[in-house]
């Protein structure tokens, strides 16, 4: 067991350059090659967190946006119930107002048509009144209504005081006419009791006019600038309308209950 | 070349040829073996080298053991892992592949020549002086002798030779004795039991370049740290001496 000196320095020698080439080829390449992959996973790594932040930036922006589209679309919801409210308020006005107005006018056709009836029916009540008292005097009692009814008249100028009577004279003395208004033609016999009695106490001087008018029902009246006197059956036909509209009035109350 | 024969001692002995004082004997022509087959599997290796996360499986063998060395030496040593990993890498990778080598018929491991070994620890030897030296300069290297007191100066002295030898002789001795017990089996039961002691022979093997590496670590940091520090840090694994 002895030691070759020679071996013993070449293996020195062989050693020393054994490190050389392994330093050289061996752990300088590996090394620097774990190095690169090392700096190149760092870059990889740092690339991937920077995406990471860019990303969650982006989801942050993202989500933002979103939170910004969905107030804005709550707002333009709110808006859009506020104004449909105000819409849907208005037409109820106008429908209401409408209705109100058709109420209005269908119940004032209602009143036109309740007085047309009332009116024709007193027109035909009165007619019919007429032509019956008419008989039923001339039945009875073998009297004319028109007669009659100029009778009364002349009875009530005959009966007026001083004061009715100045108020027909003033209009008479100054020219101007008494117009007696009958609903039927005055006989002659009649107008002249009609033009004595007037002339007697009224003024002898004054024209007398007579006209035929169906606006006084079975009446006569006598009139001058203003003043008259009549006798007409307005009075009873009142009494009828009135009992007319009280018997309507009722009959649509049962019916609306 | 013939099989070394059990009556020779050390594979100095194997003289393949001689001229005045140059002797080419098989410890040199094995150790060129292995230097060779790492220089060149290195450059073949290290030769597309890339630095992808995908790589080839030799470049991954290869960054497996360099990472592990540097990481044994990192433990070791506090900072400057890539100031002693050539040396020591080297001598791990040396060791290792002379003894792996082994299981080749007719081969004999360099390592289990005394003088090879020799020439391995009388490097650790200068090594670890110079390292020590270039760490701290050389006053506070010369102080670590005379510490606690000057009176433990030729023990420190004594220290440096003695473990040097115990490198040398430990590795040898390790070597050469699993070698001729090989080559006793053989003679005396040549079947498969044989097999086995080589098997074991490849662990003694890996064990005892390890064994070198980290002793050689040990020294070195012992000597570029603090005396305190290297104190603590360094303990002689006696219980790996065989």
């Amino acid at each position: 067991m002895h030691i070759d000196w020679f071996v013993f320095f070449s293996q020195i020698v062989n050693f020393l350059i054994l490190l050389f080439l392994l330093k050289k080829f061996l752990y300088g390449r590996i090394i620097g090659a774990i190095d690169a992959r090392k700096a190149k996973i760092g870059a990889l790594f740092a690339e991937a967190e920077q995406s990471r932040q860019d990303a969650r930036t982006a989801a942050e922006d993202c989500e933002r946006k979103r939170q910004d589209l969905e107030e804005r679309y709550e707002q333009s919801l709110n808006e859009a119930r506020r104004e449909a409210e105000t819409y849907r308020e208005r037409l109820m006005e106008k429908a209401r107002e409408e209705v109100d107005y058709l109420k209005v006018r269908w119940t004032e056709a209602l009143r036109a048509e309740r007085n047309n009836f009332l009116h024709e029916l007193r027109q035909l009540a009165g007619r019919q009144i007429y032509a019956a008292t008419r008989r039923v005097l001339k039945d009875l009692a073998d009297l004319n209504l028109e007669e009659r009814i100029v009778e009364v008249l002349l009875a009530r100028i005959a009966s007026m005081d001083e004061n009715e009577r100045n108020k027909f004279r003033g209009p008479a003395r100054e020219g101007g006419t008494i117009t007696v208004t009958c609903a039927f033609d005055i006989p002659t016999a009649a107008q002249a009791r009609l033009n004595d009695t007037l002339h007697r106490y009224l003024s002898g001087d004054m024209d007398v006019t007579y006209v035929r008018s169906d606006d006084i029902l079975s009446g006569c009246e006598l009139r001058s600038d203003g003043h008259k006197i009549s006798w007409s059956m307005k009075d009873y036909l009142d009494t009828i309308e009135e009992r007319f509209y009280s018997a309507l009035y009722e009959e649509a109350q049962e019916q609306r209950t | 070349m013939e099989v070394v024969a059990i009556n020779q001692i050390s594979p100095d002995q194997v003289i393949l040829f001689s001229w005045w004082f140059v002797t080419i004997s098989a410890t040199l022509l094995y150790t060129w073996l292995v230097m060779g087959v790492l220089v060149i599997g290195s450059i073949l290796i290290t030769g597309n080298l890339s630095s992808d996360p995908i790589m080839t499986r030799w470049q991954s063998v290869l960054e497996v053991l360099v990472e592990t060395i540097r990481s044994e030496i990192g433990d070791v040593v506090k900072d400057g892992v890539d100031t002693y990993f050539p040396f020591i890498g080297t001598l791990f990778l040396f060791i290792l592949f002379s003894n792996l080598f082994t299981f080749i018929p007719g081969y004999v491991a360099p390592t289990s020549s005394l003088t090879t070994t020799s020439a391995l620890a009388i490097m650790v030897f200068f090594a670890v002086p110079i390292y020590g030296i270039s760490k701290q300069g050389i006053l506070e290297y010369l102080k670590e002798y005379f510490r606690p007191t000057f009176i433990f100066f030729p023990f420190h002295v004594m220290g440096e030779f003695s473990r040097t030898l115990a490198l040398a002789v430990r590795l040898f001795g390790n070597l050469m004795s699993h070698e001729k017990v090989i080559a006793i089996l053989l003679a005396v039961t040549p079947l498969l039991f044989p097999v086995v002691m080589q098997v074991l022979g490849l662990l003694i093997g890996i064990i005892q370049a390890y064994i070198f590496a980290v002793l050689t670590i040990v020294y070195i940091a012992s000597a570029t740290q603090s005396h305190e520090e290297a104190e603590h840090k360094t303990k002689e694994p006696n219980s790996t001496n065989r």
